[in-house]
């Protein structure tokens, strides 16, 4: 099975998208696709292939610390070391745990001298699978009809108020990757959120291919060189994915894309069909696919 | 003076009894998160009974809150002195809501 990030750094240039059409050329090559969407603060792929998430189908737990106020002798080093700021100590008070910055890291509850810190467990995501062959049942029969039976989609989401959604990513992809074993997929996508930030880097790290999507705007171009950066930091093998590729000024691009030795591997011109389809929650079942750069 | 509390860059204890001034780097400034945490704890620490920002966002405005610190804004822009002289005169406005969520570490 391989497994692809589809990234870019900047919001917005079709991540999303990219994924589904990818998968679309994936599975009319008659390979099985398991979609991961790990934009778990935002999650909308399930928008684009018209599914509603139900019940999920596992919790994602995390450990948070806990105050015991009889151990703790108002020492002041959690609230010292705290690598994400989440612990306030009003001046000679207890320290408070800010829950929703927490990262969950462990460190206050391994470092208190006093064992003081005590260790709760707390939902912080969903996940969910939708077979998108069961859902589409009703879908009047296509020659395309066959190619439906062959995509799942896992979706993670953050439960509550949580800033730091890095832990949530790495569980779902963990679900994901044993989903798709159990299904014996052949591709594993794990559309990625926007940004260059920790949730994203969970998902990027140690995947087979990442392809960037970016589009020719000056934004664009310029977290195109952001993502590029790290996937070389992550040693991750990389193509690019030139969307809307028809409109604006491209030529930054090509010069960024060549600095990294990245391939624009492929090229999406401006298309009504696809936005039509997109907007419609069936871009699975269009014919629109993503096809290699001429 | 900074529109931002949790991401300025230093604070200015002033004591208005002695008039003594002591400069604060703030440490929190490139957190990935909870910088307004990190900046209250500065603040609480200090002693300072008063801030005088341009915006504190809600983890700011919570912790600073918790220990019954006063939260005056409006003095994006303006030097210190002239900030200083605003809040004495009572023309800045005083906080009770936090304003929205910063834009964050790199997004200046």
């Amino acid at each position: 099975m391989r497994t692809i990030a589809i990234t870019g750094g900047k919001g917005g240039t079709g991540k999303s998208t990219i994924s589904i059409l990818l998968a679309n050329k994936l599975r009319n090559e008659g390979k099985k696709v398991v979609l991961c969407d790990c934009d778990v603060e935002c999650p909308n792929d399930h928008l684009l292939l018209g599914q509603k998430l139900k019940n999920p189908i596992e919790k994602v737990w995390a450990n948070f610390p806990k105050l015991n106020k009889e151990k703790c002798t108002k020492c002041g080093l959690c609230t010292q070391k705290c690598p994400s700021n989440a612990i306030f100590q009003p001046p000679g008070d207890y320290p408070i745990f800010l829950h929703e910055l927490c990262a969950n890291c462990g460190l206050c509850w391994n470092l208190c001298p006093f064992g003081a810190i005590e260790v709760e467990k707390k939902v912080t995501g969903e996940i969910f699978t939708n077979n998108l062959k069961t859902q589409n049942s009703n879908v009047k029969a296509t020659s395309q009809m066959s190619n439906l039976n062959n995509l799942y989609l896992v979706t993670g989401r953050s439960v509550g108020v949580v800033e730091e959604t890095g832990p949530i990513v790495s569980k779902v992809r963990k679900f994901a990757e044993n989903f798709a074993k159990e299904k014996r997929a052949d591709y594993l996508l794990l559309d990625s959120a926007a940004g260059m930030h920790c949730s994203v880097i969970r998902a990027l790290i140690n995947t087979d291919l990442a392809y960037a999507v970016t589009e020719p705007t000056p934004l664009g171009a310029h977290d195109l060189k952001l993502i590029l950066k790290l996937l070389q930091e992550l040693k991750v093998p990389t193509k690019v994915v030139l969307n809307q590729a028809d409109l604006g000024d491209r030529q930054p691009i090509d010069q960024i894309a060549e600095n990294f030795g990245a391939k624009i591997e492929h090229e999406v011109p401006y298309s009504r069909e696809i936005v039509q389809a997109y907007s419609q929650g069936n871009l699975h079942e269009s014919k629109c696919a993503i096809t290699k750069r001429k | 003076m900074s529109p931002r509390f949790g991401r300025c860059p230093y604070f200015l204890i002033i004591d208005t009894e002695t008039q003594k001034v002591e400069t604060v780097e703030n440490e929190g400034v490139r957190a990935a998160h909870g910088a307004g945490v990190s900046a209250g704890q500065i603040i609480a620490d200090s002693g300072c009974q008063v801030v005088i920002t341009g915006n504190v966002g809600p983890n700011a405005f919570h912790v600073l809150n918790a220990v019954g610190i006063r939260i005056f804004v409006g003095a994006p822009g303006k030097s210190c002195e002239q900030a200083l002289k605003d809040y004495n005169d009572g023309k800045l406005e005083e906080v009770s809501n936090s304003g929205p969520y910063g834009p964050g570490k790199g997004q200046r």
